[in-house]
């Protein structure tokens, strides 16, 4: 006993020194990072010489955002011109191979952050979970989800590489100007990309040597150690695109003014911090989903089917999660870039990208559809859940409804002439259609609907048992009732209100929709504890049309990444840093809309087919069947994640 | 107009809830007419403070064309 304590407590030791020794380099560089970076920016005088030059060569200057007077530090942004020493290049387009590059390196990395996140979610249920037989089940569908992530996660690496090399060689000027201005930052990112990697390696190899007691905790410590570290990884790296698109810390001439926490903290940052995190979590949600789906599809017996079926729709179900809260996200850094810029704002949605976000409404709505229609289909696994059917098609109308409402545009492209038959840009009836007012409508009835579905899911087998059950049931029909009578109401009410007050309708529509998603959820919970099953669940029974909604899921994930990423990089048009580093190489131009959904789809057919090899690799280290993942009892239906 | 008034609708709110909890006392939470008409009161108000304060928030009137 006395030998298993000392090799406990040594155990803790070494793991602790090895994640001290890893977090090492960050806390090192801590001070550097504090002082501004130590060393001045590109092209700034060294600190001796300037120190000969005496104090009254000190210049200062107004930071461009935060209007604080600094000490110039650095050089101006250069002034490049289309030509082989700012611009080298083959006979292609350089931003092309740069687009491909950061897209690719931007799936795996998103992918390669949620999944741990995920993980720790999960592998912690496994913890706390009473019931054995379902640790185990949950501990086994963490490894499978951080084993997917491990093969990624060198790639992502590798193509990080290819990203840099990329920059380098095409655009040497730029970049050596963001490096100049981040300089700290990006050392600090490289140590914690060390710190990172080191701690997943051990995260994944101790997983059967930690599986017990204390050293679990200790397995579980590390992986909120492992997500923490990725997070400021991606909060670092949003510094970089935050200040392209919306810089701070820098004069009017691009110089750095000492204070690198202007620089990161720029107007965009949060905004762009939040509908990241959110959009990794959706993003790699589905992709695991769509990996279980394929492992389903592939499986060769009813215990795999199971385990699949089980893993997809947990997937799916964090995915859908962050994919609710996401558009809200969204709303917010629109607004803050409108609050930037109000020009950006308008070239984003009411301008030259105005028919991307057509686009991307329509990725959401199938989004939306999709993690629907699956939900509806695993109502076909629950025994007791076909009382519900025959509603699904009011579902489907309220839905399609809402979307044709939210993809509608405001304006259409037409020719002179056709301009001129109708008497301008505006239709007089026509014009009505495709304002924001009934678009913030149509999400929010969707969002309502998808949550209505997720709550009719958890019921699918059972029937509450409090004694309140009646009047429960009642005041959750009444409230999604009138949560759809207020959405409804604050979308015509905007058609009747000043500009300038109807932009503040979105707020409450979406706490409607938020309220519905909190309150009724919570209800649902309370008024399910205690519920009589009506049969059980019989995972791997589920119709093979819901795995191909998943991997539809997944694909226009994908999807709608490689787009927004774009339109977010579109809308700084004709510079490299907003205002700051003007972009003179040839291809300083917005790509037609043909064009973009081109390549966004061959990277996402890319993206597939090379995450595809991950998977397969996945599948040569684990030929046997899944631990512990057998069929449940009939009768005795194993609980999902997500408190069904 | 007292319906532009927030407190009426926290009035109506409290109200809401002090006839739930005195009629859950007298068993009457699973009559269908009482459970209707304590949510429809509830919900009406709850949504109403919603619409008001978040738009007061932002420094609008939600109440502007009623004013008008």
């Amino acid at each position: 006993m006395g030998s298993v304590t000392r090799k406990k407590t040594l155990s803790v030791i070494a793991l602790s020194a090895m994640i001290g020794l890893l977090l090492l380099p960050i806390i090192v560089a801590i001070p550097a990072l504090a002082s501004g970076g130590g060393e001045p920016a590109a092209g700034a005088p060294p600190a001796e010489a300037a120190q000969k030059e005496g104090a009254a060569k000190i210049e200062k200057a107004r930071d461009v955002y935060y209007k604080t007077e600094g000490i110039v530090s650095g050089a101006p942004a250069p002034k490049t011109a289309d030509n082989a020493q700012f611009y080298p290049r083959y006979n292609f387009e350089s931003r092309v191979l740069l687009w491909f590059a950061n897209q690719q390196h931007l799936y795996y990395g998103s992918f390669v952050l949620a999944v741990p996140i995920f993980c720790m979610v999960i592998e912690f249920i496994g913890v706390v979970t009473k019931d054995k037989a379902m640790a185990k089940k949950y501990d086994q569908l963490a490894y499978d989800f951080i084993k997917i992530s491990l093969t990624a996660y060198s790639l992502t690496a590798i193509l990080g590489g290819i990203l840099i090399f990329t920059f380098l060689t095409l655009y040497p000027a730029f970049f050596g100007y963001l490096s100049s201005i981040f300089r700290p930052v990006m050392h600090i990112y490289a140590l914690m990309f060390v710190a990172e990697s080191g701690t997943l390696y051990i995260y994944y190899y101790a997983w059967d040597k930690m599986k017990e007691g204390l050293m679990k905790w200790l397995h579980l410590s590390m992986s909120v150690v492992l997500n923490v570290i990725g997070t400021l990884l991606m909060f670092l790296a949003n510094s970089w695109i935050g200040f392209m698109m919306s810089p701070a810390g820098v004069d009017e001439q691009g110089r750095y003014l000492g204070n690198i926490w202007h620089v990161i903290h720029t107007a965009l940052w949060n905004p762009l911090n939040v509908h990241r995190i959110l959009g990794n979590m959706a993003f790699g949600g589905g992709v695991v989903a769509a990996y279980a789906a394929y492992r389903f599809l592939s499986a060769k017996n009813d215990e795999e089917r199971a385990h699949y079926d089980w893993m997809g729709y947990i997937a799916m179900a964090l995915g859908v999660a962050f994919l609710i809260p996401l558009p809200f996200a969204g709303y917010w850094l629109m607004r803050e870039v409108y609050a930037y810029r109000q020009q950006m704002g308008i070239t984003l949605m009411g301008g030259l990208l105005a028919w991307l976000f057509i686009i991307q409404a329509t990725m959401i709505g199938i989004l939306f559809l999709s993690s629907n229609y699956y939900l509806w289909q695993a109502l076909g696994r629950m025994r007791g859940a076909e009382r519900f059917q025959k509603w699904i098609k009011y579902f489907v109308f309220i839905l399609v409804v809402g979307f044709l409402i939210f993809i509608t545009p405001h304006t259409i492209v037409m020719t002179p002439a056709e301009l001129k038959a109708m008497g301008g840009q505006q239709h007089p009836v026509l014009g009505n259609y495709g304002v924001m007012s009934a678009k913030n409508g149509g999400i929010n009835v969707i969002i309502t609907t998808t949550v209505l579905t997720f709550i009719w899911y958890m019921r699918g087998n059972k029937v509450p048992a409090v004694s309140w059950s009646k009047f429960g049931n009642i005041f959750m029909g009444v409230f999604f009732f009138f949560a759809y009578v207020n959405i409804i109401w604050l979308a015509i009410y905007g058609y009747y209100i000043p500009a300038n007050v109807r932009v503040g309708l979105s707020v409450p529509q979406v706490a409607t929709t938020l309220s519905c998603l909190f309150f009724m959820t919570a209800l649902n919970t309370v008024m399910m504890k205690g519920a009589k099953q009506l049969g059980p669940i019989e995972w791997g029974k589920i119709s093979v049309r819901s795995q191909y909604a998943l991997i539809m899921l997944a694909t226009a994930f994908t999807w709608m990444m490689g787009l927004m990423g774009y339109i977010r990089s579109s809308v700084r048009l004709f510079w490299h840093v907003n205002e700051i580093m003007r972009d003179n190489s040839p291809w300083a131009y917005t790509h037609t809309v043909g064009f973009g959904a081109n390549m966004i789809s061959f990277n996402v057919l890319f993206f597939w087919i090379s995450i595809m090899f991950v998977f397969w690799l996945g599948t040569l280290g684990a030929k046997k069947a899944p631990v512990e993942a057998k069929v449940p009892v009939p009768g005795r239906a194993p609980e999902p994640a997500v408190g069904h | 107009m007292i319906l532009t008034n927030p407190l009426f609708w926290f009035a109506l709110l409290g109200l809401g809830v002090v006839v739930l909890v005195v009629g859950k006392k007298m068993g009457l939470l699973n009559n269908t007419a009482f459970a209707v008409g304590v949510s429809v009161v509830i919900a009406v108000a709850y949504f109403h403070i919603v619409d008001h304060y978040l738009m007061d928030m932002q420094g609008l009137d939600y109440w502007y064309l009623f004013r008008k």
